[in-house]
């Protein structure tokens, strides 16, 4: 029995509890590893394979000779060898396969193990193509094309040091992907290896998610690179439910562009009919409808535009005994009217209801616009009422008829009202809720004023009861703006 | 997350040895001591690569090469902590060649070189089957 010296490389030294080198007793090459195997559990399966040859990664020296060129494993050794375990040092470039070097970076997960990550606050990243999607994705999974992946994904996972499992079809185009959001900084990105075959296959949950058709895509391709709206707001738009009170001076502007946004259900109340003088501004109705119905007209108009839109038409005056029929199930109603007996029961009928109102007006070369939304739960602003509790004398409230107005100021008013309603249905921005936005077109200025909720109102104080609507019809006389 | 510590003198000399062989890969090892999760590097060794059929883009570095650099390192107290190799007109990224020969607990000392010089220089440890990126400092703190 002859004793010689092991050198043991550093990666294999967590065996021999750090040491370089070990005095084993053998005779041969065999004897001498299966020793210190025995010695040192775990060390010998580095080196020797379960058939019992020498492992292709590794090289074992007598002295400078490699004992494969010498007897191999059954070469004998003499006391006090030196027997070297040397570790093959190999690699290269490798140019020709990206994919296998990406591989070699990329930690791979299971979808199994996927869900259990996702679990503990890890993100799915959907990565496919939108005809891809459509045929079903994880369950909650963040789903980003690829082609617009880098400009969007900070905003969709803006902590940097969640977990992403990027998943693709099948396991390939999310190496890609990973790579290039892990140059972004995400710290911790893996690959769900099989991608979404191998998810469906394993019987891991998926949706079928709703996501836009490819003519809804284009048109509002717009929206969707906006990342304030994008996909999922612009589904918000679709979805939402607008209702406009008259197809006038503001209804006008505000239900085109609202129309044109892509608002899934438009509502119109109005029980006038088209004259010539309201083609000034009234930018829904031709020359052609003039004495035709306006709802019908506009109808006809935002359909044309966009024929998705859903246009309910309204051909009636609002009262108190129509007004909870008709609002209720409607997002937001923008208020266009031009009278106060609407007004106030436009406002005490989303108080009741719970609906923001987008309340514009106009005289001249002057416009105001505000949301009254006492409920709206960021910051408690008033509702009309709180600002004016009674409707002025008939003789107070000219109306356009009376005092004229610049045809292009409806417009600009109607607009800002198209806006904010946008904003609430995105619950994005800051809406004017107690706050009143003031034009002055000749000076050609905004002005701002703060508007106070008034704790006592009588409509939207605190604790009170619903007084009920009031017809004021009989105290002012109906104009038209 | 593990720290290489390079020494510019170090740097240097690997920077001259990979270009003076581009368009050829070369290799060699890092010799220097490990504790916990600083590795210092004080001599680089560079070897002969076997592979000359692909030595565009492959390395097999010669053993006799280490048995001598391992007997060396170990008279001076020292080990080998890394393998280093350069990548000639390409990333400083381990490729799946590199993966599969890697070792676990040593670095991987990554050199991408062209025509011009040096352009990157990265650090990977092999952990669980795939690579981590290390950070690589000048000088050990």
């Amino acid at each position: 029995m002859s004793t010689v010296t092991v050198r043991i490389p550093t990666p294999l030294r967590p065996f021999t509890g750090g040491a370089d080198a070990v005095r084993v007793e053998g005779e041969t090459i065999d004897e001498v590893l299966k020793t210190l195997g025995a010695a040192h559990a775990g060390l010998l399966e580095r080196v020797i394979s379960p058939q019992g040859e020498l492992r292709n990664f590794v090289n074992i020296y007598l002295g400078s000779e490699n004992v494969r060129v010498l007897n191999g494993l059954s070469t004998t050794v003499s006391d006090n060898d030196v027997v070297s375990i040397v570790p093959a040092v190999a690699g290269g470039a490798a140019k020709d396969n990206r994919l296998a070097e990406l591989k070699a970076i990329i930690p791979e997960v299971t979808p199994a193990e996927a869900v259990k990550l996702q679990q503990q606050g890890a993100v799915v990243l959907d990565v496919r193509e939108v005809d891809e999607i459509s045929q079903g994705s994880p369950v909650e999974a963040c789903r980003l094309g690829r082609s617009y992946l880098e400009l969007r994904v900070e905003d969709a996972i803006p902590d940097t040091r969640r977990t992403v499992l990027v998943m693709c079809g099948g396991g390939a185009r999310s190496l890609f992907a990973a790579e290039a959001i892990m140059r972004l900084g995400y710290k911790d990105v893996r690959s769900v290896s099989g991608g979404f075959s191998r998810w469906k296959n394993d019987g891991q949950p998926f949706e079928i998610p709703r996501i836009l058709d490819a003519s809804a895509r284009e048109r509002y391709s717009r929206h969707l690179l906006m990342p304030e709206v994008g996909e999922r707001g612009q589904l918000e738009l679709m979805d939402s439910k607008v209702l406009l009170i008259g197809a006038g001076g503001l209804g006008s502007p505000a239900g085109f562009y609202l129309a044109a946004a892509g608002i899934g259900t438009l509502g119109v109340v109005d029980d006038d009919v088209v004259d010539r003088s309201n083609l000034q501004r009234q930018i829904l109705h031709t020359e052609a409808r003039v004495g035709r119905s306006k709802v019908a007209s506009a109808r006809e108009t935002l359909e044309a535009l966009n024929p998705a839109v859903n246009v309910v038409g309204y051909k009636t005056r609002l009262d108190s005994s129509n007004v909870d029929e008709i609002f209720t199930g409607y997002d937001v109603v923008v208020d266009g009217s031009d009278n106060f007996p609407t007004r106030y029961l436009v406002n005490d009928a989303c108080v009741k209801l719970n609906i923001p109102n987008v309340h514009g007006a106009v005289y001249r070369f002057e416009g105001q616009v505000s949301v009254f939304w006492p409920a709206w739960k960021e910051r408690r602003g008033p509702c009309y009422r709180c600002l004016y509790p009674e409707p002025p004398p008939a003789e107070m409230a000219p109306s356009c008829a009376e005092a004229g107005v610049l045809g292009i100021l409806p417009g600009v008013i109607g607009l800002l009202q198209a806006v904010e309603t946008i904003k609430i249905v995105l619950a994005t921005g800051d809406p004017l809720v107690g706050r009143m936005l003031y034009y002055d077109a000749l000076r050609a200025q905004f002005t701002e004023f703060k508007l106070d909720a008034n704790p006592e109102c009588s409509y939207c104080g605190e604790g009170v009861t619903f007084p009920g609507y009031v017809d004021y019809e009989q105290l002012c006389a109906a104009s038209n703006t | 997350m593990t720290t290489l510590y390079l020494p510019q003198s170090a740097r240097r000399e690997l920077e001259s040895m990979v270009h003076a062989d581009y368009p050829l890969e070369t290799c060699g090892l890092l010799v220097g001591q490990q504790s916990n999760d600083h590795i210092r590097v004080s001599g680089v060794v560079q070897a002969q690569n076997l592979n000359k059929e692909r030595a565009h883009d492959r390395y097999e570095l010669a053993p006799q090469d280490f048995i001598a650099a391992d007997t060396e390192a170990q008279k001076a107290g020292l080990e080998i902590v890394g393998v280093w190799h350069s990548h000639p007109d390409h990333a400083a990224r381990p490729s799946e060649v590199d993966r599969e020969s890697a070792w676990e607990g040593w670095s991987y000392l990554i050199l991408a070189v062209k025509h011009d010089g040096v352009h990157d220089m990265r650090s990977w440890r092999l952990v669980s089957g795939h690579f981590v990126e290390e950070s690589i400092e000048p000088c050990p703190q």
